[in-house]
């Protein structure tokens, strides 16, 4: 391909990838979608060339005033747009710069409209970054960073010496380098390929040290966040069962500490009810406090009023992603003793919930140490007690006293003897007797759970745990509500739990003498999660969750203290690696050795020079490699290679030389023929003389009589042209 | 002895007698080796007839001078018929056309009618007299001269005869230094008298015939052509090269590299003699506001268009 059509081609394809990445990301309005799209298809068919299309030339030819004109009601339109239409400066900047892309992909005439449509896809390509967080970004941004480098280099190639500081000049000109020459060779294409990867390095590189100066400028919440129910102050009786269908995740859950085999299945609690009035219930514990934080950030939970014997549970280390939500809730294993996040504040209520004081607009991530409760051998063998009144008015409140059921909890429990026995003569009871469906719409009903009961016998989670806690309440035994996630589907790839909405569940918590609360849950254990099969479907869906979880942990909510930890293992890994050459090196390399010893030294301060530095280095070494790229000679007899031909080589040393002697402030004017060229070097520079005099003959000679120089004469000309290189002007 | 060294001793050879002036006597060779013909236009007295006689002497060829007057006739360049009485025949008695190289001086001074006699032997390298044509010798080469200076009772050549010369050239004032030589040169004798000749008329038809060998890469074809085309399409002129001007070009361009030791043509010789090969055969937009004839206004032009055009790499 031609270097212009080439040229032509990647800046069509930056001005696409970029637009794909807006399409995707923003909202943007039908017509102007499709009509972009149209405009870069009609551009690209333009670049091909072919009968059909010159006839579409002559339909899309408009004038220059045309397309000025076309500006300028684009740009009032922008106002109209930001004043009145979308109302906001960034829906209306990106409309705007779409009709921009348009304009200019019709008007790729001059160099500088190449710039243009450059700037312009560089800024919608930040526009789509900054309105999105997805994964397919970083597919875009590949192809956007492929394509950057493509036509960055095809500028720069199709660049006319003479032409340095006149930009109007048009690109489509008489090809300067002969024809073979100006095509784009299997070698640039590896080499721009190459580039681009490297680029692509060095930019992860500053992403991950570049210092951090804030969240972002356009950071909002986009979709809104994911509607949860039976979080709230009060929770219906059936509320939870419409949305046990809804696969979308809600957060994700780590356990650094055990594996899965140890765990199976962990509830996530969320929110405890203590008053039922028969149809709904409520949270009246509810004066949250905020969480006092301990020197190292952590957020402490003491003080609950619930009764602390001392705690002799297993603890639990959680990790969790959790996604936006609609509640401001935490949720992690019971019983939660510690949470560190990113967040300024905790809030925690009496029944040991966790909250944040506002609902997160966006992803957010916090560790959690729980401590779970088991039963003591104490309870296991004591009688039910008393309690005091406080307790007893929240814990054992009863809406309506039903006698069916009390008369159901005595039959049940009758047998037994201790709170523990009668509680599980009960939780037993629940999970045997009833069927577990989702179809049941217990709806308008006075007494849902009379119904559940004695009539229906089949009804989810919510039904019985309530059943639960009624029928302990009724014979005296302090119960109450909680609701939360019922984590079950395992990720293998990356070790943590999808937590789904239609995990949402609901359970039971009893009230021991002496144990404390303890979780009891009476719902069969037969709920089969949707995404627990074993198929390779269900297996790759897990493996892209978790390539997402990366994208949105490494890249999305990558910051200063992730970078940090960078830095940190960085140097680790550094002092480790030079331990390791230290053992098996000699003491050739010592003061190579001492020198990196003291570079990763200096890294390991953690500081922001450090950070400076290396951000400086890697700016340095992509400078230095861009300058490789497109400047260096070789880059262009790489292209004019075509074969090891002698009479090509000589002609290639000759294009070297001038660039070189341009590169020195001789450059050669189109019109200058090679020996008056000689001359005129002659002149200016006398030390040059012979050795361009000499290159120059030989040229000649090959060039313009055909006549081809023996290998004598080539690697002459080479010396000379050492000669030349190394050889300082005045 | 190879062709570039004879060269060179003609050259030094004549560079003997005309001081100072090696690319004038470089030109003449180059028009000679290219089967062309010389215009000489420069005021009187710059070694005119000098030049043309030494290249005389040193090619072993033969050398007549024809001056130029109002009152010339065909006749008196070509020949005349004289009555044979021994024979009872009309004999074709040559005029001084037929040599080897023939000076035309003031060439402007005389009437059409004998300028056109003259032109029509320099194109066809024969003369038809009496139903009979008489080949001139070969090889051929006329040297006209003619004064910028007069334009008083003269007959200023037109462009289509022009056309028929290969390169018109000036000579110009020697510079003090080797004005000084020549003064310092005995007087008695003409100084080409004393030329040896080097060569003979059938090495010059060699070396003319290797003139025809001589390469030119494509490219630079397509150089010298856009040159000729750029003459045709500038707004400073009113007529362009011809066809005849590109082949001039050519032929001259071949022959410079022979002249130059080369075996092939390079953009710098067609360069160099564009303004030499085509000026005369360009005619200068009255818009110019100057004379039609103003050489180096048309020098110039040329210049201009050659500095402007890309030299193939």
């Amino acid at each position: 391909m031609p270097f212009d059509q080439a040229l032509r081609f990647a800046s069509i394809w930056l001005a696409s990838t970029s637009f794909i990445g807006l399409a995707l990301g923003a909202d943007l309005p039908e017509w102007l979608a499709a009509l972009t799209g149209t405009a870069l298809i009609v551009a690209l068919l333009l670049n091909r060339g072919g009968k059909a299309v010159e006839r579409l030339t002559t339909v899309t030819s408009i004038s220059n005033t045309g397309w000025n004109l076309l500006a300028i009601i684009g740009f009032l339109g922008f106002w109209v747009d930001m004043l009145w239409v979308s109302g906001e400066l960034l829906p209306a900047g990106i409309h705007f710069l779409m009709i921009l892309m348009i304009i200019k992909l019709f008007n790729l005439k001059l160099r500088r409209d190449y710039l243009h449509l450059y700037a312009i896809s560089l800024v919608t390509i930040l526009a789509s970054g900054s309105l999105t967080t997805d994964l397919w970004y970083l597919h875009i941004f590949l192809l956007y960073l492929l394509a950057g480098v493509w036509t960055l280099l095809l500028f720069q190639l199709t660049k006319d010496p003479e032409e340095t500081g006149n930009l109007t000049m048009l690109v489509i000109r008489r090809p300067r380098l002969s024809a073979s020459a100006s095509h784009v060779t299997p070698q640039l294409f590896w080499l721009a390929n190459g580039l681009a990867l490297v680029t692509f390095g060095l930019t992860l590189v500053i992403f991950f040290t570049i210092p951090r100066v804030s969240t972002g400028f356009y950071q909002k919440s986009l979709g809104g966040n994911i509607r949860t129910s039976g979080f709230s102050e009060t929770v219906n009786l059936g509320e939870i069962g419409p949305i046990k269908r809804d696969p979308s995740v809600v957060m994700r859950v780590e356990l650094p500490d055990s594996s899965r085999h140890e765990v199976g299945r962990i509830y996530l609690r969320g929110v405890a009810f203590d008053q039922y009035d028969g149809k709904a219930w409520t949270n009246r514990l509810n004066d949250r406090r905020a969480v006092s934080e301990d020197a190292t950030g952590m957020f402490v939970l003491r003080g609950s009023r619930s009764p602390a014997p001392p705690r002799l549970g297993e603890t639990v280390r959680q990790n969790i992603l959790l996604e936006p939500l609609d509640t401001p809730v935490l949720f992690a294993a019971p019983f939660i003793e510690r949470v560190s996040g990113k967040f300024p504040s905790v809030q925690s209520d009496l029944t040991g919930s966790v909250y944040l004081p506002f609902p997160s607009s966006s992803r957010i991530e916090y560790s959690v140490l729980s401590r779970s409760n088991p039963v003591l051998p104490a309870d296991r063998g004591s009688e039910p007690s008393l309690y005091p009144e406080s307790f007893t008015r929240h814990f054992l409140q009863i809406p309506a006293r039903s006698e069916r059921i009390a008369v159901l909890a005595e039959e049940i429990t009758h047998a037994q003897h201790t709170t523990y026995d009668k509680a599980n003569a009960i939780q037993s009871f629940l999970t045997h007797n009833f069927q577990y469906s989702l179809d049941a719409p217990l709806t308008e009903q006075d007494q849902p759970l009379e119904e559940f009961l004695f009539t229906r016998k089949t009804g989810y989670c919510e039904h019985y745990a309530t059943a639960m806690v009624m029928m302990l309440r009724t014979i005296g035994i302090p119960a109450r509500l909680v609701t939360g996630f019922l984590a079950t589907e395992w990720n293998e790839y990356g070790n943590y739990y999808v937590v789904r909405q239609q995990d949402a569940h609901a359970w039971v918590e009893v009230h021991l003498p002496h144990s404390g609360w303890i979780t009891m849950d009476p719902t069969p254990p037969s709920i089969e999660s949707v995404g627990s099969g074993f198929s390779a479907w269900h297996a790759l869906g897990r493996m892209m969750d978790t390539i997402r979880l990366q994208w949105s942990r490494f890249f999305v909510q990558y910051s200063a203290a992730d970078q940090l930890a960078v830095v940190r293992e960085l140097k680790a890994g550094g002092t480790s690696a030079r331990n390791k050459a230290l053992d098996s090196m000699s003491a050739l390399f010592t003061p190579f050795m001492a020198m990196f010893g003291g570079i990763t030294e200096y890294t390991s301060k953690g500081t922001i020079q450090s950070l400076a530095e290396l951000l400086i280095l890697s700016l340095i070494s992509l400078a230095v490699l861009l300058w490789l790229g497109i400047k260096r000679p070789w880059v262009k007899g790489m292209i004019c290679q075509k074969t090891a031909h002698d009479e090509q080589l000589i002609v290639q040393l000759y294009e070297r030389m001038i660039s070189h002697l341009a590169r020195k402030g001789i450059s050669k004017p189109v019109a200058t023929p090679p020996l008056e060229f000689v001359r005129l070097t002659r002149e200016r520079w006398r030390d040059a003389g012979s050795a361009v005099g000499s290159i120059t003959e030989l040229y000649c000679r090959t060039r313009f009589g055909q006549i081809s120089p023996t290998r004598e004469e080539l690697s002459l000309a080479e010396d000379h042209f050492r000669y030349l290189m190394a050889l300082d002007k005045r | 002895m190879n062709p570039t060294e004879i060269i060179r001793a003609i050259q030094e050879n004549i560079a003997r007698v005309i001081k100072g002036k090696p690319q004038v006597i470089e030109m003449s060779l180059v028009a000679l080796l290219a089967r062309g013909h010389l215009l000489l236009e420069d005021v009187p007295g710059v070694g005119k007839t000098t030049l043309a006689h030494s290249l005389a002497r040193s090619l072993d060829c033969t050398f007549k001078r024809i001056q130029f007057t109002s009152d010339l006739l065909p006749s008196d360049i070509v020949g005349v018929s004289i009555f044979n009485r021994q024979k009872q025949a009309f004999e074709f008695m040559p005029g001084p056309i037929f040599a080897n190289v023939v000076l035309a001086d003031e060439i402007n001074r005389t009437t059409p009618k004998t300028q056109s006699s003259l032109l029509e032997a320099m194109s066809e390298a024969q003369i038809s007299f009496d139903n009979k044509t008489y080949p001139l010798n070969q090889p051929f080469m006329v040297i006209a001269t003619q004064n910028p200076a007069e334009y008083h009772g003269t007959f200023p050549l037109p462009e289509s005869q022009l056309d028929r010369f290969l390169m018109r050239l000036r000579i110009g004032y020697p510079t003090q230094e080797e004005e000084k030589k020549v003064l310092d040169r005995p007087q008695s004798l003409h100084p080409a008298e004393e030329l040896q000749p080097l060569l003979t008329a059938h090495d010059v038809l060699l070396l003319q015939e290797q003139v025809d060998h001589v390469l030119m890469e494509e490219s630079i074809t397509d150089y010298l052509l856009a040159i000729v085309h750029s003459t045709r399409q500038s707004d400073l002129l009113s007529l362009g090269v011809s066809t005849r001007g590109a082949l001039a070009l050519s032929r001259a361009a071949k022959a410079l590299s022979l002249v130059r030791g080369r075996t092939y043509c390079l953009p710098d010789d067609i360069k160099e003699l564009a303004p030499i090969v085509l000026s005369h055969r360009i005619m200068v937009a009255r818009a110019q506001g100057m004379s039609q004839r103003s050489f180096e206004q048309a020098e110039q032009i040329i210049q201009d268009l050659v500095d402007s055009i890309p030299v193939p790499v």
